[in-house]
């Protein structure tokens, strides 16, 4: 159905220096998820682009938050859960038996649908990943690494005197960005955000979309939206899905102006959905 | 849409808020109604409450008071001392039966100055029955803790004879008096005149809660010592034993377990379990403990153990609920930076549920506190005269805890022990309301909002 343009190529040769701006960060190969006897992904195969953002969107169901969450394992918390196929992070196949779940979520970072900071501090939470994957080894280091993700989050002038307060006493929109600095604070190379923005107002929503912008340059960024308009913002890359299917991907530009299939056309243009 | 209703009127006319229809009164009338069910319960209740303390109350705080006789007595020294040299050893070796007649001899001085004022027909005799069996136990404790005031005249507060002081108290009568085989109308006519000549008193009691049980010929030294210590062993054990199995159980239940058919039974079990009558777990105390493992009888270790067993599952459930009620989105925001599920569960889901664990634990301990019937079936509810000893020791030696204590005195006819049983019932709630008091004070200093 869909097919970026090196299918295939990236799992036997992960690191081609000439290609870094396009590499393919995030692959996956005929994904299916149930939830007990109830499939809920029909074999998603995408190539998601190093240091782009990719949007997911489609309609409520359709399954692309639980793809997003395949992508850093998170589903293995819910227990009639089951993915088969084969995802794979820099070449590496991330459900692999040997691989640290633990390591993985620390390089896929995520941020969730409704802002949930810890009832702790605003430093605390930014802190907490570098704390317990021992990322800096002095209090000066982390007060730095806290510091430039709360910068990079866009949020370090509102709170910069009041990091010892309780994160959870933010508006909705500053916990959110909270939330995204605690994401990067712990360097990861790919952060997912389900939907960041359903639970925020316009202004914050603007806020947050232009972060996400500005933190390309570092990370990959694959979102989850509802909102087709932010899809169209936001991203490079734009994938539709419906009914657990991948209906297509590409340039989202292509997408919106474009599109091959008739299903995401129908989508686009509020025929279904 | 369908219109289910009645026909509606013209719908021109505009229908005034003031006037009701039939449905709308007679819906506000069920709601009165209810209200009012609702008010005459919470009333019954509170009414069964109060009748309940008051009767309580008016029979046990008479405990809490004794009446003490006032007697000078000299230590005389070729009694207590005969070496002179105030050898320790020498003054312990010296046995209660001794001291019988230095009391002896200063009740005779006293009666016989009490005759010639104002009690006119009392005589030694009489006045040395109005005194406690205890009296001579109490001053050599004394004079072995003070060897150095042998010699001289020391004035001391000896209990009195129960009867007299329930005289005192009004629950003994000179028509009793006459058919009571432990107590003389002359005794109690004397009473009254060395009541009113300053030598007997009636004030707090803090034996009482010192005290060890004593028998039926003394009980106004009866106190509930004992099983205070007794009651606080147990505590300990079942504080120390089911908070830490209790919290790891549903932590592993509630966040790792596999949800599977073994689970499942797990968890209908231990629902089961609170359920079950703690008699049946005081039978399981005796075979196991008891018969099985071969502690001793009547020891607080055992209790405890028991105990544990019954508050496990209090404490399992209400820390499971406590783990529930903590937010979803935490335990994701935590995975999702990269925290093992441990780290998630130990850095972010304890803490919040910490309060509800702790409520869940305090009020587990309070029905452990107050539970009689499986301590009945391991012994516990024995005549216990000597203090346990400290810990860890003190564990395996007998002792009582409160609630038997108080089914131990109402086993008893003299009145003086059922005063003492509403006056450890008194003991008993205060300490459950102690801890309940603790409970919602943690919880509302804990409880932290997200």
């Amino acid at each position: 159905m869909t097919m970026t343009a090196t299918p295939g190529a990236e799992a036997q040769a992960p690191v081609s220096p000439a290609a870094t701006l396009n590499r393919s960060k995030v692959s996956t190969r005929d994904v299916k998820v149930y939830y007990g006897e109830k499939q809920a992904i029909n074999g998603v195969s995408i190539d998601i682009p190093e240091k782009t953002v990719t949007s997911f969107i489609g309609p409520s169901g359709c399954g692309k938050s639980t793809f997003l969450r395949c992508l850093n394992r998170m589903n293995d918390t819910i227990p009639i859960c089951r993915v088969t196929g084969e995802i794979t992070l820099d070449g590496e196949d991330i459900y692999d038996p040997r691989i640290d779940v633990v390591e993985l979520r620390a390089r896929v970072g995520m941020v969730f649908q409704k802002p949930n900071p810890f009832p702790k501090s605003i430093f605390d939470n930014v802190a907490y990943g570098p704390r317990i994957h021992g990322l800096t080894t002095n209090k000066t280091d982390l007060e730095e690494l806290v510091t430039s993700s709360l910068k990079r989050a866009g949020l370090f002038k509102e709170v910069k005197d009041r990091l010892h307060e309780p994160g959870t006493g933010l508006s909705g929109g500053q916990q959110q960005r909270l939330c995204i600095a605690r994401a990067i604070a712990t360097k990861p190379d790919v952060v997912l955000m389900d939907e960041p923005c359903s639970a925020l107002d316009p202004i914050a929503t603007a806020i947050v979309e232009e972060l996400i912008d500005e933190l390309r340059n570092r990370f990959t960024i694959i979102i989850v939206t509802h909102s087709m308009q932010q899809a169209a913002r936001v991203s490079q890359r734009t994938a539709f899905f419906h009914l657990g299917n991948l209906i297509e991907e590409g340039r989202t530009e292509d997408i919106f102006s474009n599109p091959r299939e008739k299903q995401t056309e129908d989508y686009i243009s509020g025929k279904i959905g | 849409m369908t219109d289910v209703s009645a026909p509606t009127p013209a719908a021109s006319e505009p229908k005034s808020l003031l006037n009701l229809d039939a449905r709308t009164t007679r819906r506000n009338a069920a709601e009165r109604r209810f209200k009012l069910y609702g008010m005459m319960a919470v009333s019954i209740g509170i009414l069964a409450l109060a009748v309940l303390l008051v009767s309580i109350l008016s029979r046990g705080l008479p405990a809490f008071s004794q009446t003490f006789l006032k007697v000078d007595i000299y230590l005389d020294p070729a009694v207590l001392d005969p070496s002179g040299d105030r050898d320790p050893e020498a003054i312990a070796k010296v046995l209660t039966f001794s001291y019988d007649a230095l009391i002896k001899d200063s009740l005779t001085e006293l009666a016989n100055e009490l005759k010639a004022g104002p009690a006119p027909d009392l005589t030694p005799d009489l006045l040395a029955g109005m005194v406690s069996g205890s009296a001579n136990a109490e001053l050599r404790r004394y004079v072995i803790n003070h060897p150095d005031e042998i010699g001289s005249t020391v004035p001391f507060d000896f209990l009195t004879n129960a009867r007299i002081d329930q005289y005192l108290k009004g629950n003994v009568t000179l028509e009793s008096a006459e058919t009571d085989s432990r107590v003389d109308p002359a005794q109690l006519r004397a009473t009254d005149a060395l009541q009113r000549a300053g030598v007997l008193e009636k004030r707090f009691n803090w034996a009482f809660l010192t005290n060890p049980d004593a028998s039926e010929n003394r009980p106004e030294s009866a106190g509930l010592g004992v099983a205070l210590i007794g009651s606080a062993y147990m505590m300990l054990i079942v504080l120390c034993l089911s908070l830490p199995i209790g919290v790891a159980a549903s932590i592993y239940l509630e966040e790792f377990a596999p949800k599977n058919w073994m689970t499942d039974v797990i968890e209908v079990n231990i629902s089961n379990l609170a359920a079950v009558p703690s008699i049946v777990f005081g039978i399981l105390g005796l075979a196991i403990f008891i018969n099985f493992i071969h502690l001793p009888n009547s020891a607080p270790i055992v209790g405890g153990l028991v105990l544990t067993l019954m508050t496990l599952p209090t404490i399992i459930i209400s820390t499971r609920a406590a783990l529930k009620s903590v937010p979803p989105s935490i335990r994701d925001a935590a995975l999702g930076v990269g925290a093992s599920r441990m780290q998630a569960v130990f850095h972010h889901v304890l803490p919040l549920a910490g309060p509800g664990i702790l409520t869940g634990t305090i009020i587990g301990l309070a029905q452990a506190l107050g539970e009689t019937a499986p301590l009945l079936l391991i012994g516990m509810v024995a005549f216990v005269k000597e203090y346990p000893a400290g810990l860890p020791e003190g564990l395996f030696q007998p002792a009582t805890g409160l609630p038997v204590q108080v089914y131990n005195f109402t086993q008893r006819a003299d009145p003086a022990f059922v005063e003492r049983a509403s006056g450890a019932i008194i003991v008993l709630l205060v300490f459950l309301v102690i801890m309940n008091t603790v409970a919602i004070i943690l919880r509302q200093r804990l409880e932290r909002k997200w």
